[in-house]
């Protein structure tokens, strides 16, 4: 990577307090387009709230958010969606019953031309072929067909949620777990529509427990330990045993 | 298709309520029967309170009990006619410790063990109207003649439909026939005397299943309706006011063919006279629901003070109006809700 | 940029099912097999007595079918939210009995026949958008269970119908009668009005943005919300959308027994659920398809009208409809045996 480039996503000295429990302390870092940023961390080492303050689900109680070269505010995470950064969460991916081209575009439909599209009649054509055309551009290939999510395998409807993040998203995609609870075969597909929207230009951030997997997909991993950045540097530098040693706090 | 489950559901909240308002009023009589301990605190259980036939019922009873210083404790579910929510009620006076029950039970047995365990603590039980099958526990039993009044029913039919000219055995006369329900004692009887009128005096009738409303008149209307379209139905025997709506309504939009159709029908309420006196319904039965309710007071009276005699079995006659004597009768047999 | 190789792909260049297999399809097909069952029961009906397909018989089914079937589509637009409602029966008690008194306090101010109809229809449906709207807020703002909530709309609803009217049917009104058994052919002018909202209520539920909100919501709300969707205010919305449906419902029932009965539409939230499970809609929501609860509407209206009709004592009626239920559900556990997951 290539770091004279502007940032698309910078943190200044976040802080995020919940009560008494201080969960980020002075975060900072800098992610730019084209490359994945492992962010990994034991638990309560901070990564959930990191990943809300980005998305806009809750605010820092100090520190600059800047994306793109302006400083953010979000007041939901409509904002944050509306400047470029689409976010998947575990669990939330997709409605399993909807089509494959129904859940592409939920929230985002197309409408049909002229009078019928003002009373809220929708292009269900056009959905679905637009959604096959702008998943092969990440990299993945399903059917243009009635197919629900819910028949598709478990590495597949991942590989659609994340494919549907990075057709929305101008900047950025956050993935939480992304490949929680997928078999090998399953989270070797996921790993690649990851890589794909990479090659697209995006700045993706993963966050995973699953260490080769991390290893294996990022350009460049944070570790974060008791809410403060410990280590900061290209995914090459690291083992698994001296990244599991970072983020444990035995090496720094 | 009604709901029986959730009937007992909903019964069973209406009883909750029930519980919280007889608890609170036992709390009044308490003091009250300290005060003058003469005073007899009555249990009075019916099929559905806001059926005008207890609301006159209620006016009847209600004098007497003023008159003869009984405390009458009033209950029954508003609308709902079936032993699953008329249990829990009876069930919950229990508590209370009346002097008397008085109950118009909704099934002929269902009630059966409650009543047992009022004579258990030595509550005389009274039958209001509909009683229990078994009636060695009950004290005494005020009721309309509901056999006779099912008879008086098919002959008025018959005589309507004019059946010695219209209905012969080539060409029977149909009648249909709602019901509110098929578990009380009065609508059974009535449906019995009806039908063994029909048997014994015209074979050439032919009467339908009868249409079970459940209290609802659209039910009866929707029943009704089919019976219309699927026979050439000549006449109409309505076992309760409900079914008399029903009826009313389904001629009503069944087209100019059913105008020719006879009504005979139960109860006087104010409205079915209105309708026989506009030429819609041939004839009412009606009962003497407020002498049903000041007989039975006296029953329980004569039992509490040992002052009177009382005959187990007190039959009403149900009269027969019809317009050629309402302008005489009406008047004093309109079930008066007051 | 590399392509992920999925088993689903290939299935794209699968070649067309041969048509014996989709002959197979749609014998599969719950809402076929119950069509076919629901001919072969009028069938059966006309057999016994050859009056069945007649016009006056078929005019009355549909004046049935739409009693019956607002209501039904307003459980489907819930259900298939991943909701309940079970106030439509009560709603439809309390909607009538005051409709009922605004139409007679309207006529007694010599209001004019006309528009204290229609007033009063506009009053029906306001007071099923009240109760609807208590729905809405009981469960999006105290967060109750859909099933608690509107368990307290439908005790409310039914004790409020009885305060309301005394117990007694409010009103008698010849010529809503009258007006309701105009028409021509088949239909009534009534019929034809509901079954064009019955019409309007399929399109909106499957082509349209709202319709495909719904669908979402029932099926993962939480991908509903990360999507963008405001999920409370669509779930709001259903809820008063079902209230208002069934205070429409009020209307047809005080058309149709030309006054305002307390009992009116008590229980009937259950043949509501029935006509939908019949239907074939999932009752997690989700899933479902419109034309399943027209038929599941159809074959109750059909069998509890027909059995009166062929002079089958009405006492058999839920015995046979409970095992239309149980059909219904035995063809959809197979069907979603061996397409769905688990």
């Amino acid at each position: 990577m290539t770091n004279e480039r502007e940032p698309i996503l910078e943190l200044r000295n976040i802080n995020k307090s919940y009560g008494s429990v201080k969960a980020l302390t002075d975060v900072s870092f800098k992610a730019y387009a084209g490359e994945v940023i492992g962010l990994v961390g034991d638990n309560g080492a901070g990564k959930s709230s990191l990943i809300k303050t980005i998305s806009g689900v809750h605010n820092p109680d100090s520190g600059e958010l800047i994306v793109d070269g302006v400083t953010r505010h979000w007041k939901s995470p409509h904002d944050s969606m509306a400047a470029g950064i689409e976010t998947l969460y575990q669990d939330s991916g997709l409605a399993p019953d909807l089509t494959i081209g129904s859940n592409i575009f939920l929230g985002r439909e197309l409408e049909k031309k002229g009078i019928l599209g003002k009373l809220g009649f929708l292009d269900q054509r056009a959905m679905e072929r637009k959604a096959l055309e702008e998943l092969e551009k990440v990299g993945i290939t399903v059917p243009l067909s009635k197919r629900t999510v819910s028949q598709l395998s478990g590495g597949q409807r991942q590989a659609v949620a994340i494919g549907r993040a990075a057709m929305w998203a101008q900047h950025v995609i956050i993935l939480d777990e992304p490949t929680n609870h997928l078999g090998a075969r399953q989270s070797l597909e996921v790993l690649k529509v990851i890589s794909a929207a990479r090659d697209h230009g995006l700045c993706v951030l993963f966050i995973s427990h699953t260490l080769p997997h991390v290893l294996e997909v990022t350009d460049r991993i944070i570790v974060l330990r008791l809410g403060r950045v410990v280590k900061d540097a290209l995914t090459s530098d690291f083992t698994v045993e001296s990244l599991l040693g970072t983020i444990t706090g035995l090496n720094t | 298709m009604k709901s029986r489950s959730m009937r007992l559901i909903q019964g069973a909240a209406v009883a909750s309520t029930l519980a919280a308002s007889v608890f609170t009023f036992v709390g009044g009589t308490a003091a009250v029967a300290n005060a003058a301990s003469k005073k007899f605190t009555v249990a009075y259980v019916v099929g559905a309170a806001s059926d005008p036939f207890f609301l006159s019922m209620k006016a009847g009873a209600s004098a007497e009990a003023k008159k003869l210083g009984i405390n009458l404790v009033w209950q029954g579910n508003p609308s709902v006619y079936s032993s699953a929510t008329q249990i829990p009620i009876v069930q919950t006076l229990l508590a209370i410790k009346p002097s008397a029950l008085v109950l118009a039970p909704t099934d002929t047995k269902a009630l059966q063990p409650l009543v047992a365990q009022y004579i258990a603590k030595k509550i005389p039980v009274f039958n209001v109207d509909s009683g229990d099958a078994n009636q060695s526990n009950i004290t005494s039993w005020v009721t309309g003649n509901n056999l006779q009044g099912g008879q008086a029913a098919a002959d008025a039919l018959a005589s309507a439909m004019g059946y010695a000219k219209n209905c012969t055995a080539a060409s029977k006369c149909v009648v249909a026939i709602g019901v509110s329900s098929i578990t009380t004692s009065t609508d059974a009887a009535r449906l019995k005397g009806f039908a063994a009128e029909v048997a014994k005096k015209y074979p050439n009738i032919k009467a339908l299943n009868p249409i079970v409303s459940n209290s609802q008149p659209a039910v009866a209307t929707s029943g009704f309706k089919q019976d219309l379209a699927a026979n050439k139905v000549s006449g109409i025997f309505a076992i309760d006011g409900t079914d008399l709506e029903g009826a009313a309504q389904a001629i009503l939009t069944a087209g100019s063919a059913a105008k020719s159709i006879k009504v005979v029908g139960y109860d006087a309420y104010a409205t079915t006279i209105k309708s026989m006196q506009a030429g819609k319904i041939s004839a009412i039965i009606s009962q003497q629901p407020a002498l049903e309710g000041k007989d039975i007071i006296d029953a329980v009276y004569a039992k509490l003070t040992g002052k009177g005699k009382i005959s187990h079995l007190t039959t009403l006659a149900n009269i027969v109006l019809t317009p050629a004597n309402c302008a005489k009768l009406c008047a004093t047999y309109v079930y008066k809700t007051a | 940029m590399s392509t992920v190789e999925t088993p689903v792909a290939s299935s794209n260049e699968a070649p067309p099912p041969s048509p014996l297999k989709r002959i197979a399809t749609y014998a599969a097909n719950q809402q076929f097999i119950l069509f076919l069952v629901l001919i072969g029961v009028m069938i059966f009906f006309d057999f016994h007595n050859t009056r069945f397909f007649g016009t006056s018989e078929f005019t009355n089914l549909l004046v049935d079918f739409s009693e019956a079937v607002l209501i039904a589509a307003a459980e489907m637009y819930v259900i298939t939210s991943g909701g309940i409602d079970l106030s439509v029966g009560s709603t439809i008690a309390v909607s009538t009995v005051v409709g009922a008194y605004a139409i007679q306090y309207l006529e007694g101010h010599h209001f004019g026949e006309f528009p204290s109809l229609l007033v009063g229809t506009f009053v029906c449906a306001g007071v099923g958008g009240v109760v609807g709207t208590i729905n809405a807020l009981l469960i999006t703002k105290a967060r109750l269970v859909p099933f608690v909530a509107t368990l307290v709309t439908l005790s409310m609803g039914e004790g409020l119908a009885l305060v309301f009217s005394k117990g007694g049917t409010v009103g008698y009104d010849p010529a809503a009668a009258v007006w309701s058994s105009t028409g021509f052919w088949i239909f009534r002018w009534l019929t034809l009005i509901v079954l064009g909202i019955t019409v309007i209520l399929g399109i909106v539920l499957h082509v349209s943005r709202y319709g495909r909100y719904n669908f979402a919501i029932g099926s993962n709300p939480f991908a509903a919300r990360a999507a963008g969707i405001n999920v409370n205010r669509h779930v709001a919305s259903v809820y008063v959308l079902s209230g208002v449906l069934a205070g429409l419902t009020g209307m047809i029932w005080y058309f149709n027994s030309s006054g305002g009965a307390p009992q009116n539409g008590i229980g009937n939230e259950l043949e509501a659920i029935a006509a939908v499970v019949i239907g074939g809609v999932s009752l997690v929501g989700g899933v479902g398809r419109f034309s399943g609860i027209i038929l599941g509407v159809a074959i109750l209206t059909v069998v509890h009208d027909g059995l009166v009709f062929i002079n089958v004592a009405t006492t058999w009626n839920e015995v046979v409809v409970a095992g239309f239920i149980a059909l219904a559900a035995v063809l959809q556990s197979l069907s979603s045996g061996s397409k769905r997951r688990t």
